[in-house]
């Protein structure tokens, strides 16, 4: 009350109003500001993950009579088995096969399927420059050129097969794959088996000398 | 010599352009952010050179080392519609609507149908603790009825193509333009050291169900992992 009072009093004086910096402190703004910057930072995904399409043939009778497992005449098989060791042969599997251990490296895997799939390659990498050339509004020419592509994909005669073992890792199988897209094999199969009691023996065989 | 008086005033800095970049940061963040979906298992998927993007709509099938298998559906009304399913084709406890709802949020989810009713029970903060035993799958195909798993692919496949449809007739009424890259796809995050022979007899369930295409998730996430 009496503050109230003496307030009252003043008023026949001049009043004057005090100088005051009309400044906010900015402080704690910040400090909010850069709270939430850090946790988005840190909770925030940037990259998303890639994917890698894999199709499976649809699923055929188990009784069914007719069902033949995939033989491959002059084709390339993979195998692969635990410890990230990984081998092939070519052609059909007869007991003087000869199985050859290769691995995951540009001048293993890699050289093979490239080597094996040089015809095919060599059409898309021709019809790719034919692409470039073509202009882009003549349709017809793009359609041709992706109509071929898509044909000698079709022809093409090398078939290889992907065969695991009990301690194949998934990391391995998506390796290979990955290796038939860069390598633009068009028919490859993952095969559901397991290896054949002959590819075991083989291998062993292999491993003792 | 008369000497030099100094100001006597406190050292303040001018913080305005320091706030207005630390918020526009904050804005950049939060506007390019997704954030990561609490997941259950933390998995390190294998890379690859693909460059693919993966599909906005996805099933997807976590599984880890030890061959549990986690389910989620990126699209909440379908995955609304998969569980009320789920709940009747296994006679498990049904839920409230309200707990329906908050499943949507959960993310991926490793539990029997039975387990589901007291998992939404608990605590947000006590699920996290909660063992997850992985949804159950037997390959035997005697034993399909009873393959969890098989039913959640099958109902997701179903829903997928009931939800594409509709989203299809809408927009023909509408007179809009369709977006069809919104169909729900199979996408399997699995461990890059889980056997293949465990995603295999994944796959196998699957294709039981009819499903022939996988997205298979690959290449590390750049974000620091927990």
């Amino acid at each position: 009350m009496a503050e109230i009072q003496q307030s009252g009093g003043n008023d026949g004086g001049k009043k004057r109003a005090k100088k005051q910096s009309t400044r906010v402190d900015m402080t704690p703004l910040v400090d909010l500001a850069f709270l939430l910057l850090t946790f988005f930072v840190l909770t925030s995904t940037f990259s998303k993950p890639k994917v890698l399409r894999m199709i499976f043939p649809e699923k055929l009778d188990q009784d069914n009579p007719q069902l033949k497992r995939p033989e491959v005449k002059d084709g390339l098989t993979i195998l692969l088995t635990g410890n990230n060791k990984i081998y092939y042969y070519t052609g059909s599997l007869k007991a003087e096969t000869e199985i050859i251990p290769t691995d995951f490296t540009k001048n293993g895997l890699r050289k093979i399927l490239i080597e094996k799939n040089a015809p095919l390659i060599k059409i898309l990498k021709d019809l790719e420059i034919e692409l470039a050339k073509a202009n882009e509004t003549d349709t017809a020419t793009v359609n041709r050129i992706q109509r071929e592509s898509k044909q000698a994909q079709q022809e093409s005669k090398l078939v290889v097969l992907l065969k695991h073992d009990n301690e194949a890792t998934y990391e391995n199988v998506i390796d290979v794959i990955d290796e038939f897209l860069i390598t633009q094999i068009a028919k490859y199969f993952v095969v559901e088996d397991n290896l054949a009691e002959m590819e075991t023996e083989l291998l062993k065989k292999l491993n003792e000398q | 010599m008369p000497k030099v008086k100094m100001p006597r005033s406190t050292p303040a800095l001018d913080m305005t352009p320091m706030v207005d970049l630390a918020f526009l940061l904050v804005t950049f963040f939060m506007l390019t952010s997704s954030f990561r979906s609490p997941e259950p298992v933390i998995i390190d998927p294998p890379s690859s050179t693909t460059e693919k993007q993966i599909p906005k709509q996805v099933f997807m099938v976590i599984i880890d080392k030890e061959g549990r298998a986690f389910v989620d559906i990126t699209n909440a009304a379908v995955k609304m519609k998969v569980l009320k399913k789920m709940l009747a084709q296994f006679k498990a406890p049904g839920l409230t609507e309200e707990e329906v709802k908050e499943f949507t949020g959960v993310g991926p989810i490793g539990l029997k149908m039975g387990e589901i009713k007291t998992f939404m029970g608990l605590e947000t903060t006590k699920r996290t603790a909660y063992d997850q035993r992985g949804v159950p799958y037997d390959t035997a195909t005697s034993k399909l009825d009873k393959n969890e798993l098989y039913y959640w692919a099958k109902f997701t496949k179903l829903e997928a193509h009931n939800d594409y449809k509709e989203r299809e007739n809408e927009a023909k009424l509408k007179n809009l333009e369709f977006d069809k890259s919104n169909y729900i796809q199979f996408a399997i995050k699995a461990a890059a050291n889980a056997k293949y022979n465990v995603i295999q007899d994944i796959i196998e369930v699957f294709r039981e169900a009819k499903v022939k295409e996988f997205q298979m998730i690959t290449g590390l996430e750049s974000g620091p992992e927990s």
